[in-house]
């Protein structure tokens, strides 16, 4: 069983943490990790910066520019990730875009990944009709979870269709809006995740975008089996570097 | 399988919609039809059946009308009894098709009269009313059982086909329209379809009840042949491998809205009216096709101009800013975003808002806003807020990135009006279709000049590639007209300062669609340079990724310095000073050799008061 699943079946909601990688330096990718892990972390996003990343807002924008400036790179980031699993045990997902992943090659990119212990991959521009159609394959050939984004508008058809497809999670984006967008849930945001909740689908939902401190992971996980967060986290370890996640953590779960 | 257009009632109309090639036109001899026809067959090509549909009509009126018409068909549409059709097949006929060779004591068989028998159909069907009809008809044809015989306009459910029992092929009709191209793809793959012979269309394809749309009927037409290379979107958003929705979920309801709504509203007669309405008093259209005297004697070949330098906001951009704010509020949008450059995609937008009294916003990078004062003026002006894009390299692509996280951001009430033929489907293909007026008015205006209207020629410059698909559209599936693309080749096209994508892209994603791109070798994109600010653009619309992969047009890349040349000759040859992306084109002339006899038309996109101030760098004004 992947990591991911074998995550989905404890008992307990998950926190799950996105950082950049090649931010703020170069070689913090492993340490980030490393420190997660050891602060209680359940699972990583570990980001492969874009120079377009549509979906995310300033934060994640500005930390992405920063770490190819740093010179991150796909070959990079692998190479940095080659002796992960000696160290880390909890799920890792990389996020990213798909054009660099088009560019390295998408079977070539899924073998990479396996080779190194990734355990899924989350990209916002990948639909999932071209998904399903043209890679999913690849993806299974290789043991990868491909996690799907549903939004407030996403329909009750589609939202379905999605959970046919997935088999991990479903990461549930909190509001229309790019990453880092506003602060704290009104009765819109925990109608929406009443009514998903209610929806009984076979894949547990994490909560994403809008997350920030321990109030609103506790909202989220409410109604979800875990939160992610983002944009938070890349400010704090933009402000206080990386040695202090300990504290950022403990803020989140306390 | 074969095609059969009915309904047919205007002359005019009736010779454009052969043009198409149907196999079957039909007419309809009915005095209660809103189609019925009581004129002059105009001459048709051979290939033609003209088909008479008629509705328990005397046998002595029918054959008058085989007569008189030379009809090849005859569809009976009313409750004909197996007697009646085997009088039929029997008749002495006199028309030109059909007189029987004195010497010969039956007709040739392609001369035969052909006779279809129409049933209709609704959720079920016995076919044990077929078998009397079996030896003296040549066809049935099933439709949706209605009121009328005919013209319901709506399908019956074609799975009730698979329980035919007869071997005689059939026409499939009833209400059939372009959203049942799939469906019909679908039943062309089934068991049913075994003895389908042909569809036929009517109603669906309509601008009022006789007078058939061309432009959709054109659209049906190639998207049911597969045989032929075609340039034109398909149904799932692809031109060839280029183009699709690669966009996040957070778009996709929008996106999705679109799709399933922007042709439908585009066919809709009030749409088309008061777009071609605003087209002609507002924009200024048609614009004029100029013979350009002086410069087709220099170059020593007949060069025409394609004035959309003419058009209210002085280029081609408001052709689709206007169809696109039609569509907007057909949508019931009320806040309008949009991207911009150089500021003339983000001025014809600020100026159709205006228009429409909606609210405009219009994301510009840092850089652009300092570079293009004037066009920031006019924007704000016009009562646009424009929005300083601060993220990656503060330019076009950046503004485009913008524009999108505000469209995630306010999915419902707003509408993304995109400048060029670019982004997820069906920006790129409704984009084209808005700008296709340019190709459309150049088709008569060139028949008018020249007597034909093809050119051996259509050349226009490409950034993202808005006014080169509208020039091209047209012309696209005709096979004697060359396409040539010109791209801005900045510095050079191996200086690294560059905006020459079929050259220097790699297939990739940008803004929402599978393009050529500029990108790393790593995927992060680049970004391009040209002295042009509307050329430089790090991808190309998935159109032309598709036109310059399959070689339909030839793409060449001009340097600033032949277009900066290019565009002070135009201004002292013909009076006209051309935009800098309009000088790529113009600039061709220097390095391709045309013969004195073809006919060159370059689409001169846009007027150069923009770029005043570079031309005054440039040549030290």
């Amino acid at each position: 069983m992947n990591r991911i699943q074998t995550k989905l079946k404890e008992d307990k909601k998950l926190l799950s943490i996105y950082f950049t990688a090649g931010y703020p330096s170069i070689n913090d990718t492993v340490s980030i990790i490393q420190n997660l892990e050891k602060n209680g972390v359940n699972m990583i996003e570990i980001g492969l910066p874009f120079s377009d990343p549509l979906a995310d807002g300033p934060t994640i924008q500005a930390s992405s520019t920063q770490a190819l400036k740093n010179g991150m790179t796909t070959e990079v980031l692998f190479n940095q990730l080659k002796d992960i699993r000696k160290t880390v045990s909890i799920p890792l997902i990389i996020m990213g875009y798909f054009n660099p992943m088009l560019q390295y090659g998408v079977e070539a990119f899924c073998k990479k990944c396996q080779e190194i212990g990734i355990d899924g991959l989350i990209i916002p521009d990948l639909p999932v009709d071209v998904y399903h159609e043209e890679y999913q394959a690849i993806f299974e050939k290789y043991g990868l979870i491909n996690v799907f984004l549903i939004t407030p508008q996403t329909s009750v058809e589609r939202i379905n269709f999605i959970d046919s497809i997935s088999n991990g999670f479903i990461y549930m984006v909190s509001s229309a809006s790019t990453t880092g967008a506003q602060s704290g849930f009104g009765d819109e945001q925990t109608n929406y995740f009443e009514r998903i909740d209610k929806m009984n689908l076979n894949n547990p939902q994490i909560i994403g975008f809008g997350i920030s401190n321990n109030e609103t992971f506790r909202q989220a996980t409410q109604y979800a089996k875990g939160a992610i967060i983002g944009s938070a986290f890349v400010k704090h370890v933009s402000n206080k570097g990386v040695n202090n996640i300990s504290d950022f953590v403990k803020s989140i779960l306390n | 399988m074969k095609l059969k257009i009915c309904g047919m009632k205007y002359q005019e109309n009736i010779e454009q919609v052969a043009a198409l090639q149907p196999d079957y036109l039909g007419f309809i001899f009915y005095e209660k039809s809103a189609r019925h026809f009581d004129t002059v067959i105009p001459e048709l090509s051979k290939s033609i059946k003209k088909t008479g549909v008629f509705v328990d009509a005397d046998l002595e009126f029918v054959i008058k009308k085989i007569n008189t018409h030379n009809l090849q068909a005859v569809q009976l549409h009313g409750n004909e009894s197996p007697e009646y059709c085997e009088a039929l097949r029997h008749a002495e006929l006199d028309s030109a098709s059909h007189k029987k060779d004195k010497n010969l004591k039956q007709f040739q068989i392609d001369e035969k009269l052909e006779i279809i028998k129409v049933f209709s159909i609704k959720n079920e069907f016995n076919f044990d009313v077929l078998k009397p009809y079996e030896n003296v008809v040549d066809y049935f044809l099933f439709d949706t059982k209605g009121k009328l015989p005919g013209g319901n306009g709506y399908t019956f459910d074609w799975n009730v086909l698979n329980n035919y029992p007869s071997t005689k092929p059939f026409f499939l009709s009833g209400g059939i329209g372009i959203e049942q191209t799939l469906d019909i793809k679908k039943f062309k793959k089934s068991k049913a379809s075994k003895y389908c012979y042909a569809i036929d269309v009517n109603s669906k394809f309509e601008i009022e009840p006789g007078l058939k749309n061309i432009e959709l009927l054109k659209e049906f037409k190639n998207k049911l042949s597969n045989n032929k290379m075609n340039y034109n979107v398909n149904e799932k958003g692809y031109y060839g491998e280029f183009g699709g929705a690669f966009i996040p979920e957070m778009l996709y309801p929008n996106v999705e809205e679109l799709r399933q709504n922007y042709l439908k509203i585009m066919a809709e007669p009030d749409f088309k009216k008061e777009f071609d309405q605003l087209l002609k008093d507002y924009v200024g259209r048609p614009s004029p096709l100029y013979f350009a005297k002086r410069l087709s004697e220099k170059y020593n070949t007949k060069i025409y101009l394609k004035r959309e330098d003419l058009n209210h906001t002085g280029a081609h951009k408001i052709n689709n800013t206007i169809g696109q704010i039609l569509m907007a509020k057909r949508l019931g949008k009320t806040r309008i975003i949009a991207e911009t450059g150089a500021g003339q995609h983000g001025v014809a937008t600020a100026t159709v808002c205006a228009l429409m009294g909606l609210e405009c916003i219009v994301y510009m990078g840092e850089i652009d806003i300092a570079r293009q004062a004037p066009n920031v003026a006019r924007m704000k002006m016009l009562g646009a807020t424009v929005v300083p894009a601060l993220s990656g390299s503060r330019t076009l692509k950046d503004a485009t990135n913008e524009a999108i996280r505000d469209w995630i951001n306010n999915p419902v009430n707003t509408h993304y009006i995109i400048g060029s033929a670019i982004g997820p489907h069906p920006y790129p293909d409704m984009v084209t279709r808005f700008q296709s007026v340019i190709s459309e008015e150049i088709k008569w205006q060139l028949k008018e000049q020249e007597g034909r209207e093809n050119p051996d020629y259509v050349v226009a410059c490409i950034g993202g590639g808005s006014n080169a698909a509208g020039t091209y559209y047209h012309y696209l599936h005709e096979e004697d007209v060359n396409i040539i693309a010109v791209e801005a080749a900045g510095l050079g096209i191996d200086s690294g300062e560059s905006a020459a994508t079929s050259v220097l892209g790699k297939e990739g994603i940008i803004h929402g669609c599978k393009t050529l791109l500029m990108q790393t070798k790593d995927g992060q994109i680049t970004e391009p340079y040209s002295i042009s600010a509307g050329l430089d653009y790090p991808g190309v619309g998935p159109m032309h990724a598709h036109l310059s992969k399959t070689g339909r047009a030839q793409f060449m890349s001009i340097t600033d310095s032949d277009a900066m040349a290019a565009g002070l000759e135009l201004s002292k040859l013909e009076g006209i000073i051309p935009a800098i992306e309009t000088s790529h084109a113009l600039a061709i002339f220097e390095h391709k050799k045309f013969k004195p006899n073809d006919v060159v038309v370059v689409s001169l996109s846009g007027r150069g008061d923009k770029d005043l101030n570079t031309y005054i760098d440039y040549f030290k004004l």
